[in-house]
């Protein structure tokens, strides 16, 4: 039957009134974080919520890592004039090698290492199961084994970083690829190895939802965050093989010459980019579509208030997914692909932009007469909106065959994926974090520092990249480590806002700390949830579930009283028979 | 379909100098460019307006203490979903139209256009005139010093620009003004792109392939020519410019100039450079492998094997043999190669400096 049965029942449920809503569990006994303590516990734990906290503080110190490296990089483009890159090497060209280092490693980190994993591997992995009401995900040990293969991808990168780093740009393009003399094997197989681990989260994620969900829950009354992972899931087992046998040949063609990418031996550069955006464009939305899950349950949640457009949010998280598939050509509108093709392809791309739309548009209508708790959380949703409207819209630029042909290659195009990638993927991956803290660590974070810090990474980060829509369209191409003087003005305001976004994550890294050691208790349902998760205490126990769940209404969000003095939203229907 | 649109496109894309998006434009794809870029601009502008106003709004309408009950709970609305997908669709397919319209313009080179190749190496460009065979470097070096010396202080705007315009004389890409012109686009070793901003054009520079575009320039002056796909170390110093000459008496006034040689010049040295030019070197080697032609390393005073008129024959590799087979190329024909060498026009300073050079490279 179904999988929750088998879990050891704390408090006997009274079977259930109303078929909508959970029964309340009483806060008793350890929690997942107490209920053992040794190092094996942690290092051997089979427990999801376990793997998901280690996959977060790694990904997070991942972040950091990568976070230094691009205010290196910033730094350094502060002036056209080698500026700290004269520190770490004394000549000229070693100088520029060293800055090409320094973007290859941040783009590579960032986008293999944080963003790909964040919201599914990180949050997803807490989350899922509990979302389900189920006691783990299907196959605990296969997510064990991918979070180890993480580590494993995470060390390859570090020791990339102390055998003379790689230059090739996140792209690994042929024939640089082939011909530099940099570390682009260990660099590769880092990337490969980090390829298994994000089929082995995508394949159990497709098992755990097909399989696990509880009695009640059809497809259309999950909460769309599933629908989200799910999607995700699905392009991330069919899209990462192709980018394991790229990554292979590319290797192959290194150390034996084969020439299948190479022109001196026969290849094809062209094809590589073919092979490599074949996977890479659908990878962009394994980053995107699991942030708008989290942005849908914000969005929802904190406005109290139904989720507008469920089907049409839920429907356009799958179109995504099947469009993703075929729009990879925009990436190569200069490279010499014909007419046609690329005709085809600026077609399609366009069909992209249409569910996001359609996104945007439901959640803003969800905001609408809705009853909005603009605290920390909430302010990371409403920025993502607005973030991720500007990085659809320049994306329309970019699909538009004329105007790429002006704009490829250029800052706007850097421009116009931080704006997707950090401003909308990271900022709903730290908003989910932020949401679901409380649940994970039992702790309430400071709203105070929160919504300061919310603000400074906002300004900073729109002070970042609005000047790099602004240069690129003006003509400065990207991966520049000097550039013309009349592109100053616009670097320095770049650098400055990096500046202040960095201010912003440090402040954010401190209050959540500082929760950790002193923050206040947290209710079992601090925001008025009413997903299954909410439905159990904050931290949760190790079986996640007194008891057996059975599926909610998870936007069924006006049943609830709050008690300011716990700050607990319970809900009235289950409140007598608690 | 959508033409009546357009003059309102254009009328959004007359202005001539660089406006506070775009640099200022100066081919005949600009202005198509910047109508296209302006149409999404404004659509994109509507509706950042519209979304950010719409967030804002409901924040400070919407906001509430905790604990509070929400007005409504409805979460559906036909009509308003099928406007805002209909709406984007119908949009977005405007935006494909014109940028396919424009794309098509810009991938169909006229047949009359001229050409001339950009071959792209780490870090520099060489352009290639066929009407004589002029290789003209893109100067990179030159113009990053010209940069340096600027903002150090050691060159004043004035000397700066005269420096930049002595090199434009044998540097950079030259073009009549609205004259259709043709780029082949190469590489010689890893990927480049060749981007000229104020043109609006750029292609990719791939190994093995070789590429076009084209464009009519529409104003005088000198423009920047940049590599965008990422090459290694000095691919930011990749930077040449073009130069769009008013007349095509000034720009074949100034390619005579540019293809004429520094006599000052050793004459081995005026033999490579003729060597490289008039285009010896796609069949005769330097290195000892024998291409279409046989190779020139060690050629002087070795024998050669040759048939004229059907009768075999040996001669050695002397000054008189060597300008008898540039001259009249199809008179010996060496044995083992197929006869193919074509008549290249040399004068006959270049043949005696072609000589020096074939003589330079051992016996
Ligand atoms: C509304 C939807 C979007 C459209 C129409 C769109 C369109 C495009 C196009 C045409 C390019 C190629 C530009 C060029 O290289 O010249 C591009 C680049 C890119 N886009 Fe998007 N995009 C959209 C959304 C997204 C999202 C949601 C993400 C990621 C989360 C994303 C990530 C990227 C990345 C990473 C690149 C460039 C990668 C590189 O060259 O290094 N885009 N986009
Ligand atoms: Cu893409």
């Amino acid at each position: 039957m179904n999988p929750n049965d088998q879990a050891p029942s704390g408090s006997e449920v009274s079977s259930q009134e109303t078929a909508k809503v959970a029964p309340e569990t009483t806060e008793s006994g350890p929690s997942y974080l107490t209920v053992t303590k040794t190092f094996a516990s942690w290092a051997l734990t089979l427990d999801h919520k376990r793997i998901g906290l280690m996959y977060l503080v790694g990904v997070l110190g991942m972040f950091f890592l990568g976070g230094v490296f691009a205010l290196l990089v910033r730094t350094e483009l502060f002036s056209p004039m080698p500026l700290i890159t004269p520190l770490f090497a004394a000549d000229p060209g070693a100088q520029a090698d060293l800055y090409n280092q320094w973007f290859t490693t941040h783009g590579a980190i960032m986008v293999f290492l944080v963003i790909i994993p964040g919201v599914p591997a990180a949050l997803g992995n807490f989350v899922l199961p509990l979302l389900l009401g189920a006691k783990d995900v299907a196959f605990p040990r296969l997510n064990l084994s991918s979070f180890y293969l993480w580590i494993c991808g995470a060390a390859f990168f570090i020791y990339v970083l102390f055998s003379g780093g790689v230059d090739t740009g996140w792209t690994f393009y042929t024939p640089y690829s082939t011909d530099t003399s940099t570390a682009v094997i260990p660099a590769v197989v880092g990337v490969f190895i980090l390829g298994f681990s994000s089929i082995f989260t995508g394949l159990n994620f497709i098992v755990t939802i097909h399989k696990m969900r509880p009695k009640g829950m059809t497809w259309f009354n999950m909460p769309l965050f599933l629908w989200g992972t799910y999607s995700t899931a699905v392009i991330q087992v069919l899209a990462t093989p192709v980018l394991g046998i790229t990554l292979l040949l590319l290797i192959l063609e290194r150390t034996l010459g084969i020439g299948i990418f190479d022109p001196q031996n026969g290849g094809d550069p062209v094809l590589y980019q073919h092979f490599f955006w074949f996977y890479s464009h659908p990878a962009v939305y394994i980053m995107i579509i699991p942030a708008m899950g989290v942005i849908s349950e914000i969005i929802s949640v904190h406005s109290h208030k139904r989720i507008f457009g469920y089907r049409y949010i839920g429907y356009s998280s799958v179109a995504i997914a099947i469009f993703s598939f075929i729009v990879w050509g925009h990436h190569m509108f200069t490279s010499g692909q014909s007419t046609v093709m690329n005709i085809i392809f600026s077609g399609i791309t366009f069909s992209v932009g249409i569910p996001s739309a359609i996104k945007v548009f439901n959640w803003i209508a969800t905001m609408y007469k809705g009853s909005l708790t603009l605290n920390t959380t909430m302010l990371y949703g409403i920025a993502f909106i607005f973030l991720f409207t500007i990085g659809g819209l320049t994306g329309l630029f970019l699909g538009v065959l004329s105007i790429d042909t002006h704009l490829h290659d250029t800052y706007f195009v850097v421009a116009h994926f931080h704006y997707v990638m950090m401003g909308s993927a990271l900022i709903a991956f730290i908003g989910g974090l932020h949401h679901w803290w409380p649940k994970m660590t039992g702790k309430m974070f400071s709203e105070f520092w929160g919504k300061i810090a919310c603000t400074l990474v906002f300004i900073g980060f729109n002070l970042t990249f609005i000047p790099q829509f602004v240069m690129g369209s003006l003509g400065m191409p990207r991966r520049y480590y000097t550039y013309q003087d009349k592109f100053e003005i616009y670097h320095q305001l770049s650098t400055v806002g990096a500046y202040v976004m960095a201010v912003g994550f440090f402040m954010t890294a401190f209050y959540l700390l500082q929760s950790l050691a002193s923050g206040k208790k947290a209710p079992s349902n601090p925001w008025g949830g009413n997903s299954l998760e909410w439905h159990t205490p904050s931290p949760p126990p190790l079986e996640n579930f007194h008891g057996v769940p059975s599926a909610t209404d998870p936007y069924e969000l006006d049943h609830f009283d709050y008690d300011p003095v716990t700050g607990n939203y319970s809900s009235r229907t289950t409140a007598g028979s608690a | 379909m959508m033409h009546f649109f357009n003059p309102l496109l254009s009328h959004w894309a007359t202005q001539t100098g660089p406006s506070f998006w775009l640099p200022a434009p100066v081919s005949n794809f600009a202005d198509t460019v910047d109508g296209d870029f302006y149409f999404v601009y404004w659509v994109s502008i509507f509706f950042l307006v519209l979304i950010t106003a719409l967030l804002v709004i409901f924040m400070m309408k919407f906001k509430a203490p905790e604990g509070q009950k929400a007005t409504s709970q409805n979460d559906h609305n036909l009509i308003l979903e099928v406007a805002w997908t209909g709406i984007p669709v119908i949009l977005s397919f405007m935006m494909f139209w014109y940028g396919y319209k424009g794309y098509v313009a810009m991938a169909t080179a006229p047949s009359n256009a001229m050409t001339v190749t950009a071959e792209a190496s780490r870090w520099l460009w060489n352009f290639t005139y066929p009407t004589n065979g002029a290789v003209v470097p893109g100067a990179s070096e030159d113009f990053n010093e010209i940069r340096m010396g600027v903002r150090d202080g050691s060159l004043t705007p004035e000397a700066a620009a005269e420096r930049e315009a002595k090199v434009l004389e044998k540097a950079g890409l030259h073009v009549p003004v609205n004259t259709p012109v043709k780029i082949k686009v190469m590489a010689s070793d890893v990927l480049h792109s060749l981007f000229i901003p104020a043109f609006r054009v750029k292609k990719d520079c791939v190994p093995g392939r070789i590429g076009e575009l084209w464009f009519e320039a529409t104003e005088p002056g000198v423009y920047d020519l940049l590599c965008t796909e990422y090459c290694g170390q000095g691919h930011s110093l990749m930077h040449s410019k073009v130069v769009v000459h008013e007349s095509q008496e000034s720009f074949e006034k100034w390619l005579e100039v540019a293809a004429s040689y520094d006599e000052t010049l050793p004459f081995e040295q005026l033999g490579e450079i003729v060597w490289k030019r008039k285009g010896c070197v796609s069949c005769h080697s330097l290195d000892g492998s024998n291409k279409v032609g046989p190779t020139w390393q060690g050629a002087f005073g070795s024998l050669r094997q040759y048939t004229e008129n059907g009768v075999a024959g040996s001669t050695t590799v002397d000054e008189a043999y060597i300008e008898e087979s540039i001259r009249y190329p199809m008179k010996k024909i060496a044995d083992g190669y197929p006869g193919q060498m074509p008549v290249v026009k040399l004068t006959d300073k270049e043949i005696l400096w072609v000589t020096e050079f074939i003589k330079s490279l051992g016996k």
